[in-house]
């Protein structure tokens, strides 16, 4: 069952279908929330990110693709949550904790596996957050410019110049020793 | 996506190329946990049919089903699937459930809520058939136990999905055990008892028992089953209520 049939069958009330679709992007958009910051609430966010598109299928365009319209709405799920709870987005402090010499099997939250990595890694959470945003959703989601765009609610001009100004502090942060 | 004009950044002294390579590996380098697709599925179905999380039962929370596999992955994952869901959803929090799918039938093992008082209904667009009929009007292979020769009573239902084959006191389905839940059954403790003979599980105590339409209508019918072994062969599911265990199992032998 392609998406398209399975949404025309979920907006029929077909919730089988419609399981099928959460099956399909729920890895996606876990990771979506994980490094957007949900931290350890990400299955609650991305759960509520899933009812909200079910009741909100008659407002998806047929046309567009699933996948960013639903990540959209996870990352506005993880931004209410970062919101209510007054913190700068948790990956901040996830990934703060993970570089502590607790092996790269912590069990959960976010593990870094390669040391060079981890400082690259802490320069990113220290980007400003819209930058970070941009790219968070580029390079960790592999999401391209125009995905990037609706994931973030943003226009792609928007993306291209937060993406450039956080590559370019990245650069500065990171040094030469880490780009060969 | 990573032709050049996807490049941020114009001066061609001011190239991100190796600085983007190594963010990418480093993206697929960070591990984020995330729980098995299907049981996200499961718990957001939960999440979109509960009325009202206080009142709900939780027994009754989901019409759990899982997603379609292919025919051959369902063979090979057929013969026990087990799966223990613990609090897939905060308000399914309360009710620790296990799952076991088997042969087409899904058993949740929880906490014993009260047997449901519904009268027992037909399944849908039930109808009286010949076994002759039945067979040529379902896709699987119809057995029939030699331990209890011709059945009383034949019905085909909801498109030749199920097979009911019916003698005074016994009660056999036949259905396709290798793609959907086909019928749902909500206990108490204890867990089944796995017949491994017969590839099969036998439950002891009363306990409700819901026909799953294949559209999953979301309240099914239920009813209280008594005493039922299930098991499956060549892809057939079989469920047969109302004889003691060492009738059943004998009956199961017979079906061929």
């Amino acid at each position: 069952m392609d998406d398209d049939e399975a949404i025309t069958r979920a907006l029929a009330g077909d919730l089988d279908a419609y399981e099928v679709l959460v099956a399909r992007y729920s890895v996606a958009a876990h990771r979506t929330a994980a490094l957007l910051g949900a931290g350890d609430e990400a299955e609650d966010v991305v759960q509520e990110a899933f009812v909200k598109a079910f009741r909100h299928l008659g407002g998806f365009r047929r046309e567009a693709a699933f996948k960013p319209w639903l990540l959209r709405i996870v990352a506005n799920e993880t931004h209410n949550l970062t919101r209510s709870r007054g913190r700068r987005a948790d990956l901040t402090v996830r990934l703060g904790q993970e570089r502590e010499p607790d092996g790269p099997d912590s069990p959960e939250g976010i593990v870094v596996a390669a040391d060079g990595g981890a400082r690259l890694l802490a320069a990113v959470r220290k980007l400003p957050d819209r930058e970070r945003e941009a790219v968070v959703c580029r390079y960790f989601l592999q999401l391209s410019e125009l995905e990037t765009a609706e994931v973030l609610g943003v226009r792609l001009g928007t993306v291209k110049s937060r993406t450039s100004r956080g590559l370019r502090r990245l650069r500065e942060e990171v040094g030469r020793e880490l780009l060969p | 996506m990573s032709s050049s004009h996807d490049r941020p950044g114009g001066d061609p002294g001011d190239r991100f190329d190796e600085l983007e390579a190594e963010l990418r590996t480093l993206g697929e380098t960070l591990h984020v946990p995330t729980p098995p697709p299907d049981a996200t599925a499961r718990a957001v179905r939960a999440r979109l049919e509960a009325p009202a999380p206080q009142h709900a039962r939780p027994r009754r929370s989901g019409l759990l089903r899982r997603p379609r596999l292919s025919p051959r992955k369902a063979v090979a994952a057929a013969a026990v699937f087990l799966a223990v869901l613990i609090g897939a959803t905060p308000q399914g929090r309360a009710a620790v459930v296990s799952v076991l799918r088997f042969a087409g039938v899904e058993i949740r093992v929880g906490e014993p809520g009260p047997l449901p008082t519904g009268v027992p209904s037909p399944l849908p667009s039930d109808r009286r058939v010949t076994l002759d009929e039945a067979r040529r009007a379902v896709a699987f292979p119809v057995a029939v136990p030699a331990a209890l020769g011709e059945p009383s009573d034949v019905r085909v239902a909801d498109g030749g999905r199920v097979v009911t084959l019916l003698w005074p006191g016994l009660r056999l389905d036949e259905y396709d055990g290798n793609l959907d839940v086909v019928f749902r059954k909500d206990l108490g403790e204890p867990w089944p008892e796995d017949v491994p003979t017969i590839r099969g599980w036998w439950i002891q105590q009363p306990h409700g028992v819901s026909y799953v339409p294949r559209g999953g209508a979301p309240q099914p019918e239920e009813r209280v089953a008594g005493p039922t072994l299930i098991w499956q062969r060549d892809g057939v599911g079989f469920r047969l209520e109302g004889a003691d265990k060492e009738e059943a199992l004998r009956i199961a032998n017979s079906t061929r």
